[in-house]
């Protein structure tokens, strides 16, 4: 089975055409007949029920039931010819009462047209779709070991990048779909999980997904107005369904990390001392190498266990899970405790359907202080991590503390609770007229806990012990209700119509407390009372709001199943936008056209099974860049104590915080986007699409002149920028055969982006510097990237170097003139999955890559200062480059992270089980991040390219990625 | 079907008779139109323009008036201070070294950084003005509420007039590209507005409050520079404001007023007040100064903030004190050494941590060359903001301003028991005439780091001459130009001259 929505439709229809069948044949008699019975599966064994069993040439004939089992009377040594949508024909020669399990195998094609996708507010078939939209289904989704969501997605849908820039696991991947087209605003996708939008990826459990569509275009991600513009993604999810099933899934993985940063040995280390006669050189007599000090091979397990009952009138669905990761650097466990709770009811005879269900995870991690990072590379390995008293070393210095200490000395733990809850009713009014109402509820968590005990090196001893809790909140409440109408005027024309309402609440608090001046340690932060050193500042709390209120339609048009077109309108209000702007328009409109159906195409027909050409426009908002207020003309009491001479105390001050902007409004991207679909040879489907995205309205912070303003900067919408790109996708179905299958596809994409304007009449800036090299050494108030107009968002911008000369110095181009020296986007980002299934056993391999980016190797830059020497630590590649010069930021140092990362391999074996009470068995090893072709010289080409700040900086973000083996269990009952 | 019919119904409420309401919720902010009604919130208000006089810190540049960079860009501008380019150290493009060779540019950071810090009070204390104009105080309550604002803002104009001469003149909250004003009308402005508001100011002393004697005292440091700054010169008017301010005493002992608790020094005219623990920054003019290791010095235990090597006495400073001069011990000097091992404290390639007077090639120099101010106090345990108040102005000025202009009035006679205080203080004697020359050099040894120097070197006219690692000096830049940041953001400002 493919997935759960499709099956269901499918069902629908074969039992429709079916009890019509049935009527007809029942009225016929046959004689000799003898009951045969027999079971459909899928190549996984999945029961298919709903299949036609006919006997050949005759009218004679039955369907599966639920577990695909049959039974039909027909004559020995006759033919059976068993269909089923989705699936090739299969004919099976009656030769025994009991034909046993059939096998049936997938008709690749006809299957791919035939997936339903979510497009917001409903589905539809692959073949009815107008607009961009990407599938990928569960089976995709679960072949192996499913870390995360967003690793999940990399590689699988083209245009969508998907950057995981640490090892840490608790930090999640970061998406962006055909580029950014924000400069200061997220640039992530919508996702609306179960029709709600919005929702935060790590609330479902990946194994509760079924499908995920991507909504690429406009005139697809329209309909979300104006959160639409970086794409949408669909997540469905298991909720309950008909049958009866339990399921458990599980896994245990040993992962290490991957790759090191090759500083020097204490050998490496003497030997360059007794070479170059370094006198005022000092050995501390260790032999320390302190990545490995703070790494440890890291034991990760997972359990899901579900069930599931359901029947025509109502049905229930559990889910449990819990994940333990320990990291591979110490002290870093992640664990995860979810659970899930779904349940359906039908009433007013069928008409009426009520859904409710609840969502809720718990996570518990433990933080770490990110400076071990930078002094793991500073320390000199003849530093010993203890003394031999088994007190931690200290040499010091800044930047030098003993990172195992930094490490050790704090106690900290983070916890997460994330809860959605939903409630959805649907009603059917009249014949294909259907009124929706769907409410959700989700509310996120988060408590930080932090302690630094007063011997505690960083700020703990200064502090005398450290205490600090925090706890941020936030609320997510929505309405949505919506009529959909669904008409098949005559076999030609079919119309779908849907309008809707909906209101969304969104709060966030929280507070913050610390202490300082601890009598004792051993309080951690459970007790900060007992800190006896006050500040301003030691406490804090926020609460913020806002509201977006929507209305929004979508008609489709299908005529013959030839000529399709799709119109959507949204307008939506904020409460953030200004005064001046408070509600948006937004648009779209597409048009596909399935060219293999015309009459004309009749020739072509034996090879080219589908050809479709689909072409829209749209126009969407990016709200994500306006906080809350930001409107406003606002006073706050904040930091800003002054002295009062007659109390001789501190007081709060009130203050204007902000030059307000009454005009401030959504970013807005007009997109045109061109798509084919095509099937060949019923043995490869793909589809091109190309597009074009321009984004108006750019928000970003402008300084304005001091003397003008109260406030150096204003949030204002001047700029644009511009997206272009191609895509492919290709899935081939290359062998299929009952015993072995092999099948593969491809993703590949292309973006360019330039940024076309950044001043207007009322706010001007020169091409703005960022990218700050602060910190490094010599590089304070130095940038290394420029945004201006002309060029892509992090365009690398120095001297270019030629190489280094013979006393070591660098050699710069041009004088040393600053240029384009790269930019941290991908010129080509792609990904290749096959899998191939002999008889139960299976195998599935990932991959993906990006190529053409930039990564300004900081860490490098830093380690390769001819400074270091011999009090910290360098690389071994500084030693073999010569340089003597001090640092410099060039080209030298923006290396080319082209990659290709074999994300996944996956060998399983599924054993049919009926024999001891189980359905199913499954067992598989993974292994993850097996191997990285790069030529980049850091410890991992993937970084993240988020944000203004630092896109594309590998700055000691040293937690180590794992390479990783599992071992895992399916069992279904 | 009847129950068809009411959710039906139920429906269409829900889809038509749907919320459209997207105003906004305040929760822990205020809308401007809804506080500084009563006294006390008005209290609360103008707090906020005292703590502009912190200065702040964004992505742009630190604006804070205890070192980075608006004291930094009078310091090292001056003949007492600089930043020596240690390798890679503190080059940051050059800015430090056009302040020491006086070959500054519209876009050294530096100079914007003052500017924006005056402007961020000035636009500020407008926005305030406006809100106490909206309250419920009564015009006289309000007259005087505003005179102090009026006040405090006086100062930043002064400094403007001081640093740029040619600065627009901004009153109002909401102000939008404006012009320049000539450094005259900067000057008339300044006196005027400290006219005005003298009468309504407070009498007493109020610690870190724009009092009369706040007032009084930039009164006569206008008038001390009149003749720089509008070619009129006005000593006796400086005579007689510097007797107005009444109730400040020379401290017995120099350092009192530098010390973290130096809020009970009477010597303290006016202060920005620091405390740390009240969230105060920008006070970490120390950590700028002192070298990595210092804390070695400070601390056996290394509990001591870090400290990053930059800004030294300018060769010649230091030297210029008597060997007895109390004051001479606000400087770090020679042998550090370490608390926890009694040895000389070593650098991290291996040679003693000991500063010395020569600086040898300013812009190559070594970690340990130039002497470093310790003028406040420094204490094991102190964070990198420090709690100590930064000193604006101090009697001690009273007493020179005064002596200076006895002097250019031709009566050195009645300047020399005025410099005798001072001297006698710092237990060093006072030659039996003192010159113009003599009262330049104790000018600097009295107010060193204290941010006086590059006024006091303009209008003494040293500024001009050639000096350590600097050339002479073109009449022009005793203005600093208008930032280029500034002029590009408004089109209407117009350059100083020479800058062009």
């Amino acid at each position: 089975m493919k997935n759960k929505n499709q099956s269901k439709y499918i069902f629908i229809i074969q039992v429709v055409t079916m009890v019509i069948g049935l009527v007809v044949l029942s009225v016929v008699g046959f004689a000799q007949n003898k009951p045969v019975k027999g079971t459909i599966v899928d190549k996984d064994n999945i029961s298919l029920p709903g299949a036609t069993i006919i006997q050949k040439g005759t009218t004679n004939g039955v369907i599966s039931d639920a577990e695909g089992n049959f039974e039909i009377a027909c004559p020995m040594g006759s033919t059976l010819v068993i269909s089923y949508i989705g699936f090739k024909d299969q004919e099976v020669e009656v030769n025994s009462t009991d034909l046993g399990t059939i096998k049936l195998m997938e008709d690749f094609v006809t299957l791919s047209e035939a997936v339903v996708v979510g497009v917001g507010y409903g589905t539809m078939r692959k073949s009815d779709l107008t607009g961009a939209i990407e599938s990928v289904d569960s089976e995709e989704l679960k072949k192996g070991v499913i870390s995360s969501t967003e690793q999940l997605l990399q590689g699988k849908v083209a245009g969508l990048t998907v950057i995981q820039g640490t090892g840490d696991p608790a930090i999640g991947a970061s998406l962006r779909l055909r580029g950014g087209t924000s400069l200061s605003a997220s640039n992530g996708p919508l996702i609306v999980v179960d029709g709600i939008p919005g929702v935060d990826f790590n609330t479902v459990h990946p194994s509760e997904i079924v499908s995920i569509d991507v909504l690429k275009d406009a005139s697809a991600s329209a309909i979300y107005g104006s959160r639409g513009a970086n794409g949408v993604i669909i997540v469905t999810t298991n909720r309950a369904s008909k049958g009866k099933n339990m399921q458990y899934q599980g896994y245990v993985a040993v992962g290490r990390a991957s790759k090191h940063v090759d500083v020097l040995s204490a050998n490496q280390w003497r030997a360059w001392v007794r070479e170059n006669e370094v006198t005022e050189a000092i050995d501390y007599g260790g032999n320390t190498d302190w990545q490995k000090e703070l790494e440890q091979t890291a034991i990760t397990h997972s359990h899901v266990f579900t069930f599931n009952s359901g029947t025509e009138s109502s049905g229930y669905r559990a889910s449990v899970n819990y994940l333990n990761n320990q990291g591979v650097i110490k002290n870093t466990k992640l664990e995860r405790l979810g659970a899930s709770l779904s349940a359906y009811q039908f009433g007013l005879n069928d008409k009426l359907k009520l859904e409710a269900g609840i969502n809720a995870n718990f996570d518990k991690w433990n933080p770490f202080d990110g400076r071990i990072f930078e002094r793991m590379l500073n320390l000199s390995p003849t530093i010993p991590v203890y003394n031999p008293d088994s007190s931690f070393t200290r040499i010091g210095g800044t930047k030098y503390d003993n990172p195992v200490e930094i490490h050790t000395n704090r106690f900290a733990q983070n916890t997460r609770h994330r809860l959605l809850g939903y409630g959805k009713a649907e009603l059917e009014i009249i014949e294909g007229l259907k009124a929706v109402a769907n409410l959700s509820y989700e509310y996120n968590s988060m408590q930080a806990r932090l302690y630094k005990p007063s011997y505690a090196v960083m700020e703990g001893q200064a502090d005398k012990g450290f205490g600090q809790r925090t706890l941020g909140d936030y609320t997510t409440m929505q309405i949505e209700t919506y009529l959909t109408y669904d008409k098949q005027l005559n076999d030609n024309h079919k119309i779908n119509l849907l309008g809707g309402y909906s209101y969304l609440d969104n709060t966030y608090e929280g507070f913050r407390a610390m202490r300082r001046g601890f009598d004792t340690d051993l309080f951690l932060y459970n007790n900060l009372g007992a800190g006896q050193d006050y500040r301003a500042g030691d406490v804090y709390s926020y609460k913020g709001q806002a509201k977006l209120i929507s209305f929004f339609a979508r008609a489709n048009y299908n005529f013959k199943g030839r000529y399709m077109a799709t119109a959507t309108l949204r307008r939506d209000g904020s409460s953030r936008f200004g005064a001046n702007n408070k509600w948006g328009w937004f648009p779209s409109a597409s048009l596909a056209w399935r060219i293999s159906d015309e009459p004309f195409m009749q020739a072509t027909s034996n090879w080219l099974d589908n050809l479709k050409l689909r072409a829209g426009y749209g126009v969407t908002g990016n709200q994500d860049g306006i906080g809350e207020y930001k409107s406003l003309s606002l006073l706050g009491a904040g930091s800003d104590t002054y002295y009062d001479a007659a109390t001789q105390t501190w007081k709060q001050s009130y203050g204007p915080i902000q030059n307000p902007n009454p005009n401030l409004k959504w970013e807005t991207t007009a997109q045109v986007n061109i798509g084919l679909d095509f099937s060949l040879f019923s043995r490869l489907t793909g589809t091109i699409e190309v597009y074009q995205k321009d984004t108006y309205d750019l928000l970003y912070t402008y300084r304005v002149s001091s003397a003008d303003y109260a406030f150096p900067t204003i949030l204002a919408n001047v700029g644009s920028l511009k997206n272009q790109g191609v895509e492919l996708t290709l899935s081939g179905n290359i062998v299929s055969t009952k015993d072995f299958t092999w099948d593969a596809n491809l993703t590949l994409a292309k973006n360019m982006q330039v940024i076309e304007k950044l001043s207007d009449e009322t706010f001007q800036t020169e091409d703005v510097p960022s990218g700050s090299l602060h910190g490094i050494d010599g590089m304070s108030g130095q940038f290394s990237q420029l945004i201006a107009e002309g060029y892509p968002v992090g365009t690398f911008w120095g001297p270019l170097c030629t190489g280094i000369d013979s006393t070591g110095k660098f050699i710069l181009a041009d004088e040393g003139v600053s240029q384009d020296i790269g930019n941290v986007q991908p010129k080509l980002s792609y990904g290749f999955g096959t899998g191939f299934t002999w008889k139960n056993f299976d195998m599935e391999l990932a991959m993906y890559g990006m190529y053409g980016q930039k990564v300004l190797n900081a860490t490098a830059m830093i380690l390769n200062n001819p400074k270091r020497l011999p009090t910290l630590n360098v690389t071994d590649s500084f030693l073999e480059s010569g340089i003597t010069d001090k640092v410099t930021y060039s080209s030298y140092w923006v290396e080319d992270a082209s990659f290709l990362r074999l994300q996944s391999l996956t060998l399983g074996y599924t054993l049919q089980a009926t024999e001891i009470g189980l359905s199913k068995i499954r067992f598989y090893v993974t292994g993850e991040n097996l191997f990285v072709l790069t030529n980049y010289s850091g410890t991992d080409p993937e970084v993240s390219i988020e944000g203004l700040d630092n896109p594309g900086f590998d700055w000691f973000n040293a937690y180590p990625r794992p390479r990783t083996f599992s071992f895992g269990l399916n069992v279904s009952f | 079907m009847k129950i068809n019919k009411i959710t039906i119904i139920l429906f269409l409420t829900m889809l038509f008779g749907a919320c459209t309401d997207l105003e906004e919720t305040l929760y822990d902010k205020v809308s401007s139109a809804d506080y500084g009604k009563t006294a006390s919130e008005i209290e609360t208000i103008v707090g906020r323009a005292y703590a502009s006089l912190r200065g702040y810190s964004d992505e742009i540049c630190n604006a804070f008036p205890t070192g980075e960079f608006v004291l930094f860009l009078s310091e090292t501008t001056s003949d007492e201070a600089c930043i020596p380019t240690r390798g890679a150290d503190w080059y940051d493009e050059g800015r430090y070294q056009d302040a020491q060779f006086h070959t500054w540019t519209p876009s050294n950071l530096l100079v914007l950084s003052a500017w924006r810090y005056c402007y961020g009070g000035i636009n500020k204390i407008n926005l305030i003005i406006d809100q106490v104009e909206k309250s419920e105080l009564s015009e006289e309550e309000q007259m005087v509420v505003k005179a102090e604002l009026r006040g405090v803002r006086a100062y930043f104009y002064y400094m403007l007039l001081d640093l740029y001469g040619n600065v627009p003149i901004t009153t109002k909250a909401s102000d939008e590209n404006v012009t320049n004003s000539t450094r005259a009308d900067v000057y008339a402005f300044v006196e005027n507005e400290l006219l005005d508001i003298i009468d309504l100011l407070p009498e007493e002393k109020i610690y870190g409050r724009f009092t009369q004697g706040v007032a009084y005292t930039l009164m006569a440091r206008l008038y001390l520079n009149s003749e720089v700054f509008i070619g009129e010169p006005r000593w006796q008017d400086c005579i007689n404001a510097c007797d107005k301010v009444q109730g400040y005493t020379l401290e017995n002992n120099f350092f009192t007023s530098f010390l973290t608790d130096n809020e009970g020094s009477n010597e303290i005219i006016w202060s920005i007040p620091y405390d740390s623990k009240a969230g105060t920054v920008g006070n970490f003019f120390a950590s700028l100064a002192f070298h990595y290791k210092q804390k070695q010095a400070f601390s056996a235990t290394n509990n001591y903030t870090d400290c990053v090597n930059g800004i030294s006495a300018q060769p010649g400073l230091y030297s210029s004190y008597e060997d007895e001069d109390v004051r001479k011990q606000g400087y770090l000097v020679g042998d550090q050494i370490s608390l926890a091992t009694g040895s000389v404290i070593l650098m991290d390639d291996g040679s003693p941590l000991s500063y010395t007077e020569e600086i040898e090639d300013y812009t190559d120099a070594k970690q340990n060359e130039g002497i470093r101010p310790k003028k406040y106090e420094v204490k094991e345990g102190e964070t990198w903001e420090r709690d100590h108040d930064f000193v604006l102005m101090r009697y001690a000025e009273i007493i020179l301003m005064k002596a200076e202009c006895y002097i250019r009035l031709g009566s050195p006679g009645l300047a020399r028991p005025l410099v005798a205080q001072i001297r006698d203080r710092a237990n060093v004697d006072t030659p039996a005439e003192v010159d113009l020359e003599f009262l330049d050099d104790e000018l600097m040894r009295e107010f060193a780091f204290e941010g006086h120097r590059r006024t006091d070197n303009i209008r003494m006219g040293d500024w001009f001459e050639p000096w350590w690692n600097k050339e002479a000096t073109p009449e022009y830049r005793s203005l600093f130009p208008i930032p280029q940041y500034e002029m590009d953001l408004n089109s209407n400002l117009t350059q100083n001259p020479g800058y062009n």
